[in-house]
């Protein structure tokens, strides 16, 4: 998370529903040992274009359910090895929002965003707030504000800080 | 206000936290009786272990090492995990470790004594629900969450609220809890469950084995399910009897004035089940097997945490004996466990399968997760007892997969074509 406002914006990736943990990241890969590696295969089924062409910031927009399946945290590592600053769905699989968090990529519910963001559009989002903004069109979606544990964890920086800070106060 | 009730989640969370209570919605820190891991332990929690600065795991007695998914390693990455495991496992003096001979950690978990009635089990794998069958508490994590329970014993859970299902009526000769299950996960939708638990009762899952229970809280997690949760019954008893003898347990029951979002009821007596088969690309699109009949396959599959076990063998075995599997298709079967494997030698089932011309390999995730073992080609489809049909699940992004019981897997090997397996008997 930016430090301060909690503000950021990017260029859309759109998805659709249900993009499963097979679709973000395929099993077979599971065993490659180095993130950037792996990481070159992240949307490889719906979008095989995406790991060559996505840019620092941008942003990744899909429908229901996103990354249902399996509990593999490889899934949002996979974003936040190619730099994707936020995952904005209508609603998230139970793993992957809280996966995303805990190694500090942010993830937003916001409904019916599928219906405003168009791919390659430029998205702001006040994460705090929880709303987004479709630049081109100036159209403004409110979403949920994050939970304020996930937000913590977001400050910290990912669950590891998060994890550690809280030890340092225990001792 | 009116005191409500406490549903299972709440009751058996709650016994884990420190003010022995948990309410739905609210944010709870619990200590976890069992700690599962597998593969990911190699690949992703040693790391953010270091991260941590963690020396030693909270109780070396209560964490279980499985080398499971990849077994044995099918790839020199795999090896490289494999040996990560041994190495963390011997340094750190952990108690339970099941090594590429064992077989897939759902099964051997309950089989080696590690669940009883009442625990808190969290595994680094998202059908770490099947342990709801034993009337415990028990969801996947990643490896973060691990990794923070690997250090302390405790992790953050949001509880949750619950959708009771109750179930009556007998399911009929060659149906199986696996079709009752896709019909329930394709009810709700792929994420009609999402953050809830699923309360399971009635007379038709009192009277269920443990194998049938666990094929269902396994399958949970298709509808996005945190948990599925079972109250005990006899064959629950039975097996933690002879599998954790000296384990000291009480049942746990929801308040008969618990609160629930939704309550279903089924009632297989006034609407009878038949073998339901879930089309690709998810496993939420059930559809009675009369609308898929005499698609072709390539591959027959039977194996994985969902329906890999002894009396899922025996239907397959009871449809293949002295048959042959069709020369267009493949068939593969893979036992659950070690024990499975063995049980099934003696009952003479691998001999019907290896006769009926399938090839039985160890125990592993193997071909359910693409791995190894059955991997799909492009353009291929496989009918498959496994969990998930996602596009590419089990190999080639081209290829199909159509998920089902096994009995209808087996009576579809035979045909080369997805056959009702009520046709076979």
């Amino acid at each position: 998370m930016p430090k301060g406002t909690g503000v950021l914006s990017g260029r859309i990736w759109l998805f659709g529903d249900n993009v499963d943990t097979d679709q973000i990241i395929q099993g077979r890969y599971l065993t490659i040992l180095d993130y950037s590696e792996m990481a070159g295969h992240a949307f490889e089924i719906p979008r095989p274009e995406f790991a060559g062409n996505v840019k620092r910031g941008d942003i990744v927009v899909a429908g229901e359910n996103f990354g249902g399946g399996s509990s593999r945290e490889e899934a949002p590592h996979v974003l936040l090895e190619l730099g994707v600053g936020c995952v904005v769905a209508e609603s998230f699989s139970r793993l992957f929002y809280r996966n995303a968090f805990n190694i500090g990529l942010p993830a937003l519910i916001v409904p019916d965003i599928t219906n405003s963001a168009k791919d390659g559009m430029t998205l702001e989002v006040n994460l705090v707030k929880g709303a987004v903004s479709v630049v081109e069109t100036g159209q403004i979606l409110h979403g949920q504000p994050l939970p304020r544990l996930m937000l913590e964890i977001l400050r910290a920086g990912g669950a590891v800080p998060w994890y550690r800070k809280k030890k340092r106060k225990q001792s | 206000m009116i005191k409500l009730g406490k549903t299972l989640a709440e009751k058996l969370l709650g016994t884990h936290t420190e003010t022995g209570k948990a309410s739905a919605g609210e944010i709870v820190d619990a200590s976890v009786d069992l700690l599962m891991v597998h593969e990911v332990l190699g690949s992703r929690i040693l790391s953010v272990l270091e991260e941590m600065g963690v020396e030693k795991v909270w109780d070396p007695e209560r964490i279980l090492v499985v080398n499971d998914h990849w077994a044995p390693a099918s790839d020199t990455q795999s090896a490289e995990i494999h040996i990560r495991n041994r190495r963390f496992v011997r340094q750190q003096g952990i108690t339970h470790f099941c090594d590429v001979d064992c077989g897939i950690c759902h099964q051997v978990l309950p089989e080696m004594g590690l669940v009883k009635p009442g625990d808190l089990v969290i595994g680094s794998d998202s059908h770490s629900t099947t342990y709801g069958a034993f009337n415990a508490f028990s969801t996947g994590l990643a490896a973060t969450d691990s990794a923070i329970i690997l250090a302390t014993g405790k992790c953050w859970f949001r509880v949750p609220e619950s959708i009771r299902i109750e179930t009556t009526g007998r399911l009929p000769e060659m149906v199986m809890s696996k079709d009752l299950i896709l019909k329930i996960v394709s009810d709700l939708g792929s994420s009609g469950a999402n953050y809830r638990s699923i309360e399971f009762h009635g007379l038709t899952i009192d009277s269920m084995s443990v194998a049938s229970r666990m094929t269902m809280c396994n399958m949970t997690v298709e509808a996005g399910a945190k948990c599925g949760l079972m109250t005990v019954n006899d064959a629950v008893r039975d097996w933690v009897s002879i599998h954790a003898p000296s384990a000291q347990w009480t049942p746990t029951l929801p308040d008969t004035d618990a609160e629930y979002l939704e309550t279903i009821k089924i009632d297989l007596n006034s609407e009878p089940l038949g073998p339901i088969v879930a089309l690709p690309h998810s496993p939420a699109n059930g559809r009675p097997v009369s609308e898929v009949e005499g698609v072709r396959i390539d591959q027959a599959f039977i194996g994985s945490c969902t329906n890999g076990r002894l009396e899922d063998l025996e239907i397959a075995a009871r449809i293949l004996k002295g048959k042959r599997v069709n020369a267009g298709c493949r068939m593969v079967i893979t036992p659950a466990s070690r024990d499975t494997y063995l049980q099934a030698l003696r009952s003479g089932y691998v001999e019907t399968f290896v006769r009926a011309g399938a090839v039985v390999t160890n125990s592993t995730c193997g071909a359910c997760v693409g791995g190894h073992l059955g991997v799909l080609g492009p353009g291929e489809t496989c009918i498959s007892s496994t969990n998930r049909n996602f596009r590419g699940r089990m190999g080639h992004p081209d290829s199909k997969v159509y998920l089902a019981s096994p009995a209808t897997v087996a009576a579809s090997a035979i045909e080369g074509v997805i056959t009702d397996p009520r046709r076979a008997a």
